[in-house]
């Protein structure tokens, strides 16, 4: 049957499928178009009947076509379809499900392969069985036509077993290796239970991983690739790029531990380069650099902190007017909301604010000045690319909240600076560059070089200073003379209380430009400081000195 | 009465009343609210979850009595008080050995059993074992991060209990002629006071090996630490017959 003519099929079935699944917003399925040279040349191109990219669920014709004398066309895109829009309808759901489950199984597992297999196994029992037991779907008939390898017969046998339907597997064919066994196992997880998926794909996995170790060693010695999911594979391609980031930003909000999300993005690097992770821009668009996991780490962490910034008189040659309108994100100002275009909801992609164009008159009008960040990376100081640093993260804060305001950040990383352990970054508004300066760890002694800072704030009329140290720094009476000069607004947080720290603090308790902040308890510091740093910031809550 | 309807209020009503017959907006859903048949699946994950609640359920028991005691000291008395406590609880379960296997994992589950007292747990673990229906068990624990104690304590004649994975302090002890076979290593304390039956561990075992044995044997298939002393009974370490014999510590260079 030709192209057209599944078109049409989907076409004729689609009003009822969505009225099944609830009307999911997923737009029409297509069929895939096979240029003709392709045609008949691989055999590989009929063993997958469904692709999802994005939301867009692909029909392969020659999956059909190939099926056909099995199951009619009809009956075989119902099921595919039942089965790719439940994955979107309610397993994984969103890309931070499915880094959740990933990241469990490969606890268990220990392999990034076999992660990848057990996680994908689970993803399509709980979306098959789901739709089997919520609606009338084709997907039984599916499974008992599909050509299936080692673990598809377990995974039919246990389809059999919790579905109460014949597939068309003997239990003979379950007695060889403990099979039964396997499939006694597997049906007592609580699929549909959302709350346990975490603990029921470990033990999935723990109960599939034999098997899944000799299908690996059979494959490895025949030297081919495993079998391909008939029913679409599930990788990266699912998901919108901002579904991404959000499910990025979720998953290291969630785990708050470094190691843990750079293990699970440095095996998704291959697929999260191809989405654009890796360049400028938010770890960007477009093929590039491989992905710096340490730097998305604090990216997608900070990202779920914002702190207000006080604006103050700016001298313009103009003023402000609204402009045109752009789309809100998470983290960005409140205060440039359009309510009206944004149907008096703060939801990103439907929130609009304003971008304001400068007007020709003259006066003061408020606005952000640069800032620039100075951040201590000596020894003393934890390495933020082993742990979490909360020093990095409140650093990560700090720049998101001037960035977001249109403000360009500065970084001066030092160490023991006169001996060259320092970096240095312009001011600019490239996201990436800054985390990364923010990121670099030199771990030797502390001290300053006044000489390093003065050219990075002369010649700026405004600026904010962020500095972020535990004030063990050797040169600490120099630094305090300088910030005794400036009359820049000062943000000072220091790690821990110590004589160094009692020192800057008595020492500058007159300035008023200067805000002092103490952590105590290292890993309170992303709630401590930034409630503190908002203090600073909201006028209501300014510190009394 | 219908007919005494003040006429003006008729006269609001719309030529086609029809009309006005309020539709339920969502009519279109009805049909798949109610669709949602019953599955296999449903009956064995509740039965499951029943039966998990009672061992559950049995272990806080248990927890409740011991935790009388502050410190929990594998003395004998301890063991044994504990482990009658435990079997009466255990008695009145129906289970099988995968509902064991899951209450293992679920010992490392805080969410689940707040505590996992290592004493307590392998004696309970052991009452399971000894009370459960089937004569050959096998438990997959390779995946399990704790290492639990006192398994296959008291094990009866008759059963044959696998575990794949490590153990714990005091695997074996009791043994009461049950085959134990450990597809990993053991600590210090194996077989100790065992009476009979016989205890396979594939890798290493530790220190005081055997002591009060009273008769049975082990098969260690790696090394033996050091051995307890053994009253009666048979040690062999790689099919090499250790005790009765002169060696007292075969490997305590290690």
């Amino acid at each position: 049957m030709d192209e057209q003519n599944l078109q049409s099929i989907i076409e004729e079935i689609w009003p009822k499928l969505k009225k099944k699944h609830l009307y999911p917003e997923i737009p029409m399925p297509r069929v895939r178009e096979i240029p003709e040279q392709e045609k008949g040349e691989s055999e590989e191109d009929e063993d997958v009947g469904l692709e999802m990219k994005q939301k867009q669920l692909t029909i392969n014709g020659a999956f059909v076509s190939q099926m056909k004398d099995k199951m009619p066309e009809k009956r075989v895109i119902e099921a595919l379809l039942d089965h790719g829009i439940t994955h979107y309808t309610f397993c994984p759901w969103d890309f931070h499900t499915h880094l959740r489950l990933y990241a469990a199984a490969k606890k268990v597992v220990g392999d990034k392969e076999l992660a990848k297999q057990v996680s994908n196994h689970f993803i399509d029992v709980i979306a098959d069985t789901h739709c089997v037991r919520k609606r009338f779907t084709e997907i039984p008939e599916l499974h008992r036509n599909l050509k299936k390898g080692a673990i598809e017969e377990v995974i039919a046998f246990l389809y059999q077993k919790i579905w109460g339907m014949d597939l068309g597997i003997p239990p003979s064919k379950m007695g060889m290796k403990g099979r039964i066994d396997i499939v006694r196992r597997l049906a007592r997880i609580p699929y549909l239970d959302r709350s346990r998926w975490g603990e029921s794909i470990q033990k999935f996995a723990r109960t599939l991983k034999p098997l899944l170790i000799e299908e690996q060693k059979e494959q490895g010695a025949q030297g081919g690739k495993g079998e391909r999911n008939p029913q679409g594979e599930h990788d990266l391609n699912h998901y919108s790029s901002e579904e991404i980031d959000q499910g990025l930003r979720d998953y290291a909000r969630q785990t708050m531990t470094l190691s843990e999300f750079k293990d699970v993005v440095e095996d998704f690097s291959d697929e999260l380069s191809g989405a654009g992770y890796g360049m400028e821009g938010g770890m960007g668009r477009g093929q590039g650099n491989p992905v710096d996991a340490d730097v998305l780490f604090y990216m997608k962490l900070a990202e779920n902190y914002s702190i207000p910034i006080k604006k103050f008189p700016l001298e313009e040659n103009g003023s402000l007017h609204p402009y045109s309108h752009c789309p809100w994100e998470i983290g960005a100002p409140f205060q440039d909301v359009d309510m009206w275009t944004s149907f008096g909801k703060i939801m990103p992609g439907i929130t609009q604010i304003w971008t304001k164009r400068e007007g020709k008159g003259r006066g003061k009008i408020e606005g952000t000045p640069d800032c620039l960040i100075v951040i201590d990376s000596s020894g003393s100081m934890i390495n933020p690319r082993k742990s979490l640093s909360y020093a990095v993260l409140g650093a990560a804060c700090a720049t998101n909240a001037y960035l977001h305001n249109n403000s360009k950040v500065g970084v001066y990383n030092f160490s023991d600076a006169p001996m060259g352990g320092k970096e240095i970054l312009n001011y600019t508004d490239r996201r990436e560059e800054i985390y990364r300066a923010l990121c670099k760890y030199f771990g030797g002694g502390t001290a300053l070089d006044l000489e390093d800072l003065m050219p990075l704030i002369q010649g700026k009329k405004k600026l904010d200073l962020f500095i972020i140290t535990d004030m063990k720094i050797t040169n600490l009476e120099a630094l305090i003379g300088f910030f005794g000069q400036i009359q820049n607004r000062v943000t000072a947080v220091h790690i821990g209380d110590n004589p160094y720290a009692a020192r800057f603090e008595k020492a500058v308790e007159r300035r008023k430009n200067i805000s002092i902040y103490t952590v105590n308890r290292t890993e309170d510091i992303p709630h401590i400081v930034l409630g503190r740093i908002r203090d600073y910031f909201n006028p209501t809550h300014t510190k009394k000195s | 009465m219908k007919s005494s309807t003040p006429p003006h209020k008729s006269s609001i009503l719309p030529p086609n009343k029809e009309n006005w017959i309020t539709k339920n907006p969502f009519e279109e859903f009805k049909t798949f609210t109610a669709s949602t048949p019953g599955l296999p699946m449903d009956q064995i994950v509740q039965s499951t979850e029943a039966v998990m609640d009672r061992i559950r359920w049995g272990y806080e028991k248990l927890l409740e009595e011991e935790a009388k005691e502050l410190v929990w000291m594998v003395q004998y008395n301890t063991i044994i008080k504990a482990y009658e406590v435990a079997e009466k609880y255990v008695k009145e379960i129906n289970y099988t050995a995968e509902d064991i296997e899951d209450f293992c994992f679920a010992l490392e589950n805080t969410q689940r059993i707040p505590y996992l007292i290592p004493g307590p747990a392998g004696i309970y673990l052991s009452a399971l074992c000894n009370y459960a229906n089937e004569e050959e068990m096998v438990l997959k624990l390779s995946e399990l991060k704790t290492e639990i104690n006192l398994v296959g304590f008291r094990l009866p004649k008759g059963k044959r209990l696998i575990i794949e994975g490590d153990t714990g302090d005091f695997t074996g002890i009791g043994l009461e002629g049950g085959e134990l076979v450990i597809d990993g290593n053991a600590k210090n304390w194996t077989g100790a006071g065992m009476r009979g039956g016989k205890i396979l561990i594939k890798k290493n075992i530790g220190l005081h090996a055997g002591e009060w044995m009273m008769g049975g044997e082990i098969y260690v298939g790696g090394r033996v630490r050091g051995l307890g002393n053994i009253v009666e009974g048979k040690v062999y370490e790689r099919e090499k017959l250790l005790y009765p014999g002169k060696v007292r510590y075969p490997n305590v260079y290690y």
